[in-house]
């Protein structure tokens, strides 16, 4: 049986099209409304709420199930969530069958399974007078978590960039310039020959010439040339004057001292003075990240001790009993550790110093580990903390950056992977560190830390949205943006009420276009996935599957 | 191993997920013992609530470990 299954936010279409199969003799539909009485009380409408990944894999495992009983062709089921006002469909079920008494015998088994087993509640009942919100998403009533988009303004307005120190070209490999600098003069200074040749009057028709002089890269001879003169240039050679053109030694023939022009050309070969770069105008401007190409142009200016953000200090503590080092072997409950060489890993592409440190499970022992290690604390721009990020017994991140001074910004977001992501802040205007007798940092220093989720993929997503936007901002950078492309294949995927960042291989199309191919990944405990992930698929919340071809926002991860 | 709470259940702990690090596999008793110590407001709800493991409903003998996402599912109400 074909099956089509469905959560959405927003309101159950007045019309579904039935599948396009070749053969089927009945199509059966069927809608519940959200009744005008809840109890024995007149309402306004209903919430639902799902647990969505669930859902869905439920109604298609009963379909499948009824499906061997009864023998029809296709389903759709759509079931709306949130907030659904009086007199509109929660659910619609469309059956297609050869005979309508196998469809009708199938629809009513499922509706009393689904009523039965499938994660779907009605959450709260609006009362009669409440003008339920036209849409409707997934309301609960507590405080939202942070989405996406308001994590990282949180991350942006508490990151503010590290003082600047002037640096040596050899060292300024991937800082960012925190000035702009300008061509100090002419590049090239005079006007160059770009061949090996003959340099005459731009105005000088003469048969022949009289070489008066030869000029090497290195010469420097001004002089004025009159008809007929010419002097023997180099590649690269400064011309003794303006107003010439040079002649290519093949357009040459040469007897002695004089030469003849054999063929005619209305090149000049030369370049010019200030051609490349003029004096006064800006080379690179403030932010620019130096790659090699912008420390040749530094090089080129002699200017040779830039301004740049500073190399700054992380700190990482990984956590946790259960993890052993990657070259022993786990008992069974352990695992090994490969969140500490991920992190230095994707450190790497930053100019940064990195520490990294176990902390015990045991809380009192964490603090009195962290006792040891004031002066590293201290010092640290970001501290990162893998593991214990969430609220289970054992899970001290929160109370551990709280006792070190850091006041928390968030501690949960909207996103999976990742959801227990925790920031936090310790000092600034904006951090209430600064009133704390325990803070650490020295006055007048911002620290950032985050506590990553312990799955390895968690991390690396955090890590990319999250971590690096905060370490561009802190270097005074622009944050990683993201870029539009297509999907490769289908996102098959459910409708999820938390935004996505899905793994995925990036590849350029020859058209170009980037291509986006999903990974397979199941639960942020998947490791296989990071093998060959060099992209983030942006999901938005409740929206899925996303069908082939259709553009998405993407995250490379691989700069 | 992160477990979501849903419904009625949400209000009960406070919150829609915590992560636990168990250094080894749970049975359902164990985890139960496990969210009780956390939750202690569960108790009332526990004979109603269905365990999940990964998005099916977890067998009796079921063995939740470090990477599975559990669910705690009180009676539904879909349709």
């Amino acid at each position: 049986m074909e099956i089509e299954v469905q959560l959405t936010g927003s309101p159950i279409a007045e019309k579904v099209s039935p599948p396009r199969l070749a053969v089927h003799g009945a199509w059966l539909e069927f809608r519940g409304a959200v009744r005008d009485e809840e109890k024995g009380e007149k309402i306004s409408g209903l919430e639902y709420e799902a647990y969505p990944e669930m859902a869905v894999r439920e109604i298609r495992r009963i379909l499948e199930l009824l499906a061997i009983k009864h023998d029809c062709l296709a389903a759709r089921v759509i079931h709306r969530v949130g907030i659904i006002p009086v007199g509109e469909a929660a659910i619609y079920v469309g059956i297609a069958s050869r005979h309508r008494a196998e469809g009708i015998v199938l629809l009513g088994e499922f509706m009393n399974q689904l009523k039965q087993g499938v994660p779907i509640w009605k959450r709260r009942t609006l009362p009669l007078g409440a003008r339920p919100a036209s849409g409707g998403g997934q309301r609960t009533g507590r405080p939202t978590l942070k989405s996406l988009d308001e994590a990282l303004a949180e991350i942006q307005s508490h990151c503010q960039p590290l003082p600047a120190v002037c640096a040596p070209l050899a060292e300024a490999f991937g800082r960012v310039l925190r000035e702009t600098v300008c061509a100090p003069e002419d590049f090239p200074s005079v006007d160059r020959s770009t061949r090996d040749g003959y340099a005459i009057r731009a105005d000088d028709a003469s048969e022949t010439y009289s070489v008066v002089d030869t000029l090497h890269a290195v010469d420097w001879k001004p002089r004025h040339l009159k008809p007929g003169e010419a002097v023997r240039v180099a590649t690269g050679a400064s011309l003794p004057c303006e107003n010439l053109r040079v002649v290519m030694q093949e357009n040459v023939e040469r007897t002695g001292d004089q030469i003849r022009i054999i063929r005619h050309a209305s090149a000049t070969n030369i370049s010019f003075r200030g051609e490349d770069l003029r004096a006064g105008g800006p080379l690179l401007h403030t932010g620019t990240k130096l790659d090699a190409g912008a420390l040749a142009i530094l090089a080129t200016v002699g200017h040779v001790n830039p301004l740049v953000s500073p190399r700054f200090r992380v700190l990482h503590f990984t956590t946790g009993d259960e993890i052993v080092p990657p070259d022993q072997t786990p008992k069974p409950g352990q695992i090994r550790d490969s969140n500490s060489i991920l992190i230095r890993g994707l450190l790497q592409n930053f100019p940064c110093d990195v520490e990294q440190a176990h902390l015990p499970e045991d809380f009192e022992k964490a603090k009195a580990e962290c006792g040891m290690r004031k002066a590293e604390i201290r010092n640290a721009d970001m501290i990162l903390v893998s593991g214990g990020a969430s609220v289970g017994e054992k899970d001290f991140t929160r109370p551990l950056l709280e006792s070190l001074g850091f006041g928390i910004v968030f501690s949960q977001i909207n996103l999976r992977p990742g959801r227990p992501l925790i920031f936090g802040v310790n000092g600034g205007a904006s951090g209430p560190a600064s009133r704390l007798v325990s803070s650490l940092a020295p006055p007048n220093k911002i620290q950032v830390a985050f506590g990553l989720p312990g799955n390895p993929l968690s991390h690396f997503v955090c890590f990319h949205f999250a971590v690096a936007a905060a370490l561009a901002h802190l270097i005074g950078g622009e944050a990683p943006k993201y870029l539009r492309g297509k999907l490769a294949e289908k996102l098959d995927d459910q409708p999820c009420p938390r935004e996505t960042l899905w793994p995925a291989k990036l590849e350029i199309g020859p058209d170009g276009v980037a291509r986006l191919h999903p990974l397979a990944w199941a639960n942020s405990g998947n490791v296989a996935c990071l093998a060959s992930a060099n992209a983030l698929v942006r999901v938005p919340a409740n929206i899925g599957p996303l069908e082939q071809f259709a553009a998405v926002d993407f995250l490379p991860t691989n700069c | 191993m992160l477990v979501l709470f849903f419904a009625q259940l949400k209000d009960v702990t406070g919150c829609d997920a915590v992560e636990f690090a168990p250094p080894s596999p749970l049975n359902r008793e164990q985890l139960w013992t496990m969210l009780l110590e956390k939750f202690p407001g569960l108790r009332d709800h526990r004979r109603n609530i269905r365990l999940t493991c990964n998005w099916e409903y977890a067998e009796a003998n079921a063995q939740f470990t470090n990477t599975d996402e559990v669910a705690l599912i009180p009676p539904v109400s879909g349709g």
